[in-house]
């Protein structure tokens, strides 16, 4: 068997290529930028004091962790047109799926990370006359963002290639762009060494980004 | 000033402050010592309400803090209020509780700034004076983890120090020191001692506080066993476990 890696620059297959890289760059940031926003509400309802929320939490956390994201895709996707008759765009409820799925994991790593604080913290900050959502904003949670790093960037990382899976909801992003050309060319295995090298390059840069802010907040009293 | 009445406290089934009576007079320094588990500590923390008794009534100056009487019964107070009445109480810990993220200027000034709404260069100022007055001025723009634990606890004594509280608290705030770096931070609570700062002192350095002290307070086992000037208690005690407690120390020193 013979490797034409010269199909990739043919015409306009590499823009091609290019546009779904862009798009899944954008479902992947929105998605995961909505994985934190449920991530720390569902951390902070996971660790409050009215039981209910508690409760509310542990059961997204119970559903969300324990069903394949593909299943919730297809949920979404089809499931609310079904159901509530409600019209949905594809990659709206791609990037939907992705942030509740990713969300459910969010929120052990802000949670696990909040309370790994000593403390000392919060009783110094409550000391001082702070509330205790002062002390968590200003005190509490500054510190905890240095100790979510790695774990969250594993998270984004996780959910970028997750994003693949949008192409089964018909959303135009990169895995669906390199279908899209295999089935017009047949050049299988090169398009998707292709789509791979290009998942492997934006997901480095990703945990580059991770280690530079790592870097950033360190207090010195790390292990090194 | 402060006035403790009847406080209670339990940890589940265990009766840990069992009728707690003690006034502590402006400008007066009461050390609390007592065998350990005796309560000490959890007696301090209720003074701020960082431990939530659950019987009896705190006042600072008059003012309840943490519980009030409402119809005859103690019910804890709003959390502003709380909060309000904690500006007013400056608490030391053992284990110091700085803010690692934050320099030494930034811990001591940022509740000033956020809670009193002083601005920036105002609160550096008071920031600055306080490090001097606990001799770390060179210290103000390096982070925590590069001090010592002696510089640690002055920075947290200058961190309390500048919302400008009525009654400063110590919670055993050498019992974390080496033997070399204690004599720095008791000489900085001497001279605020000195200066007239109310204080109540949880320690386990006796020379100290029967230097300091105006009141000593002994407890064992939850209760006050019995209070009076130092030369008193450690000359000739009313009670035999202070005795004894005195005894164990006082050999292991």
């Amino acid at each position: 068997m013979t490797f034409d890696f010269s199909v990739i620059f043919l015409g306009r297959n590499l823009n091609f290529l290019l546009h779904g890289l862009s798009l899944t760059i954008v479902y992947s940031c929105a998605g995961f930028f909505l994985s934190l926003i449920i991530g720390t509400i569902i951390a902070f309802g996971q660790i409050s004091r009215f039981a209910p929320l508690r409760w509310l939490s542990l059961f997204y956390l119970s559903w969300f962790r324990a069903t394949p994201l593909l299943v919730q895709l297809f949920l979404l996707y089809y499931g609310l047109p079904i159901v509530f008759g409600i019209d949905t765009v594809a990659w709206f409820s791609g990037v939907i799926a992705l942030g509740m799925y990713s969300g459910a994991y969010s929120s052990q790593i802000v949670r696990g990370a909040v309370q790994s604080i000593d403390r000392g913290q919060m009783e110094a900050g409550r000391s001082l006359g702070y509330s205790y959502m002062q002390t968590m904003v200003k005190i509490i949670v500054p510190q905890a963002i240095l100790r979510m790093l790695a774990p969250l960037t594993n998270e984004f990382i996780s959910l970028t290639k997750n994003s693949s899976l949008l192409s089964t909801i018909t959303v135009v992003e990169l895995f669906r762009q390199a279908n899209i050309l295999i089935a017009d060319t047949y050049r299988t295995l090169e398009f998707l060494l292709a789509v791979s090298m290009m998942y492997y390059i934006l997901n480095n840069v990703i945990g580059a980004l991770g280690i530079y802010l790592e870097k950033r907040f360190r207090t010195g009293g790390e292990l090194q | 000033m402060i006035k403790i009445s009847k406080v209670n406290k339990s940890f589940g089934q265990h009766h840990v402050l069992k009728d707690i009576d003690l006034e502590i007079g402006r400008g007066k320094v009461v050390v609390i010592i007592g065998p350990s588990g005796s309560g000490k500590s959890t007696l301090l923390r209720c003074i701020n309400y960082l431990e939530e008794y659950e019987d009896g009534e705190i006042t600072i100056e008059g003012d309840p803090i943490g519980r009030r009487a409402a119809n005859g019964k103690s019910a804890p107070m709003p959390q502003q209020e709380l909060n309000r009445m904690r500006q007013e109480v400056g608490m030391v810990f053992q284990a110091f509780n700085l803010f690692p993220h934050k320099t030494v200027l930034q811990n001591i000034t940022m509740a000033p700034i956020d809670l009193k709404g002083m601005s920036r260069a105002e609160a550096d100022v008071l920031g600055r004076s306080l490090l001097k007055k606990v001799g770390l001025s060179e210290k103000e723009q390096v982070l925590p983890y590069s001090l010592s634990g002696g510089q640690k606890q002055r920075v947290a004594i200058a961190r309390a120090l500048a919302m400008q509280p009525k009654i400063m608290l110590f919670d055993e705030p050498t019992s974390s020191l080496d033997p070399e770096m204690v004599g720095e931070v008791l000489q900085v609570m001497r001279a605020l001692a000195e200066e007239g700062m109310t204080m109540a002192i949880v320690t386990h350095e006796m020379r100290f506080a029967r230097e300091v002290a105006d009141t000593i307070v002994v407890l064992d086992a939850g209760r006050i066993i019995e209070q009076g000037p130092p030369e008193k208690i450690f000359t000739q005690p009313d009670h035999p476990r202070t005795l004894e407690f005195l005894a164990k120390v006082l050999q292991a020193n």
